[in-house]
């Protein structure tokens, strides 16, 4: 009898992925408490690291911000329609504003945006510290006195966090724009209205909640996939499956974080 | 199995620090932006004065929502709160540009529609009253749709009960509408009309002899009537007198009123008379109180002298 199969032997298998995926998430905690703490310290920017650190957040983000603002505004725009035309056939024209601004810049741009910073900046990243690891390059910083979790890891988190802001800020705002334009035309006459309905949808506690989504999910997208390659040991192959259980773990943490928020805005 | 290539280094990026400056300077410009227009639109840089509208019911009310006059928003309700009476307390913030819309005489309405939230309005019917001041408390009026509705079915209903009674075969409406129909037809017959008023045939013919016979009456009536006529207006007759008559009485009717006159003349005349007769009964009054005096007077001297003349009487009595 395959012991996996038996109660006990089944039991004990649960135990153990329960055990090795809570070790997994205390690893990512511990991981972003020192990234934290070294993020706050202020020799992380000295000239040696702000160079590098320089580098990964202005290749991390001005590559994708051009074609993320072109996309969040195509986007944009198609849904924007679809909701205005569908609002005006039932005859509800007046919440269609409220709808798309509650819909598009709360809930679907900050999520679009962070995934979009996970899979242009912060996957190859961590693909990137993986390599490292797996060329022994990070063995020997670390012989020779150099910290690479200050060097070569908090750069690229940082990288990955502010690419996930900066996207969701562009896109948040450009949505902005655009939801404006395709409801009142090019003219400023529908601008005290609009900014009402903005000032409607945003009051303090949903602002709080959507500034916390957002940073939340930066630090989501910027760390779990480095957080799961780090968590593994290091190989000269690809690990397929630790890059999938970091892309899942990061999922997770994404669907947790917009569950959350749903719950504070709308209970 | 295959095996990772080895990363080549990017190339190195020219003047990299000005350009991640500039990523974050974007960065902050945005958030800051956004943040600065979100507070404008939430109304943080607009001075506003407060209004309190006590309801006796607040659901649906929600903090944020618009307080409309006109269709336009001029307010926003700041906070929602219990009395101590019991009473819902909605405060209202009004920017000070649009709070001349509110009045002392508004009135401020809570609707409640049957489809969609509940709204706010304000109506000011006199624009040029005094305006409303700064934490002025004023109860709301309830628009209720919904609570209406029982007693609308209720009272649908009841006319729907009564509709059914009187339509029922047995309805006294029923019957009426028969004995209608019996009427039309019997209105339809001969002297149907007359049958109808009298009850039975007989009657009807009756009133037709009756009729027949006032016919008559009248004929010979005429006959009177035209005889009379010829006594009245004839050249002999009655008014040709009477107009003589009129014309003589008018002839006595002018000699009365010339005597009359001439009557009125002596009695001005007698008048008259009578004032100067009283004025010399008021001189004479006068003189007698004249010659009164004198002779007073007269006697006084005569005493006098009577007193001084040597051959006066010692008058005057004297006690031994």
């Amino acid at each position: 009898m395959n012991p996996t199969t038996s109660p006990p032997g089944a039991f004990a298998e649960l135990a153990r992925t329960a055990g090795a995926w809570f070790v997994g998430w205390w690893r990512t905690v511990h991981l972003t408490a020192l990234l934290t703490v070294l993020a706050l310290s202020p020799s992380s920017y000295r000239k040696q690291h702000r160079r590098a650190l320089a580098r990964h957040v202005y290749l991390g983000t001005a590559q994708s911000l051009l074609w993320f603002t072109a996309l969040s505004t195509l986007i944009s725009l198609v849904v924007i329609r679809i909701v205005l035309v569908t609002a005006l056939s039932y005859g509800l024209s007046q919440y269609a504003l409220e709808m798309v601004v509650r819909v598009l810049v709360l809930e679907l741009i900050p999520l679009a945006a962070a995934l979009f910073a996970a899979l242009r900046c912060t996957i190859p990243l961590a693909a990137e510290i993986a390599a490292l690891r797996a060329r022994g390059e990070w063995k020997e910083a670390a012989a020779l006195g150099a910290d690479p979790l200050r060097s070569e890891v908090l750069p690229r988190v940082v990288a990955g966090l502010f690419c996930s802001l900066m996207l969701a800020a562009v896109s948040c705002v450009v949505t902005l724009v655009v939801a404006y334009l395709s409801t009142y035309g090019f003219t400023t006459a529908g601008f005290e209205a609009y900014t009402r309905t903005v000032g409607h949808v945003f009051n303090p506690a949903v602002s709080l909640i959507f500034g916390l989504k957002i940073l939340f999910f930066g630090i989501t997208v910027a760390l779990m996939p480095i957080a799961a390659v780090l968590d593994a040991a290091p190989r000269r192959r690809t690990n397929t499956s630790v890059e999938l259980q970091g892309l899942v773990r990061m999922f997770f943490a994404l669907v947790v974080i917009e569950v959350a928020s749903l719950v504070g805005n709308y209970y | 199995m295959q095996e990772d290539p080895v990363p080549v280094r990017p190339a190195p990026v020219p003047n990299l620090e000005f350009k991640a400056a500039l990523l974050l300077a974007l960065f902050v410009a945005l958030v800051l932006g956004t943040v600065l227009y979100l507070m404008y639109a939430r109304g943080s840089f607009e001075e506003t004065q407060r209004l309190v509208l006590v309801a006796d019911d607040a659901a649906g009310v929600s903090v944020g929502m618009d307080l409309s006059f006109a269709g336009f928003p001029i307010g926003r309700v700041r906070r929602i709160e219990l009395a101590p009476d019991g009473a819902a307390r909605i405060v209202v913030d009004v920017p000070r540009r649009d709070a001349h819309w509110l009045r002392e005489t508004s009135v401020f309405v809570l609707y409640r529609s049957l489809v969609g939230g509940v709204s706010l309005k304000a109506y000011s019917g006199v624009l040029t009253d005094p305006p409303l001041p700064d934490g002025a408390q004023r109860k709301v009026l309830v628009g209720d749709t919904t609570a209406e509705l029982p007693l609308l079915v209720s009272n649908a209903r009841e006319l729907v009960q009564n509709l059914t009674r009187l339509s029922a075969t047995d309805s006294a409406l029923a019957g009426s509408l028969s004995n209608l129909q019996t009427l039309t037809e019997r209105l339809n017959g001969p002297r149907g009309a007359a049958a109808v008023l009298l009850g039975d045939e007989a009657e009807a013919r009756k009133i037709a002899t009756a009729l027949d016979r006032i016919n008559q009456l009248l004929a010979r009536l005429d006959g009177i009537a035209l005889k009379a006529d010829a006594q009245v207006l004839g050249p002999d007759g009655l008014v040709q007198e009477s107009r003589a008559t009129v014309l003589q009485l008018n002839a006595m009717l002018g000699d009365a009123r010339a005597t009359l006159k001439r009557v009125d003349s002596v009695l001005a005349e007698a008048q008259t008379v009578a004032a100067n007769a009283r004025v010399a009964t008021t001189d004479l009054g006068a003189l007698r109180t004249e010659v009164d005096a004198t002779v007073r007077k007269v006697e006084r001297l005569v005493d006098e002298v009577n007193r001084k003349w040597p051959f006066a009487r010692d008058t005057e009595l004297k006690l031994r």
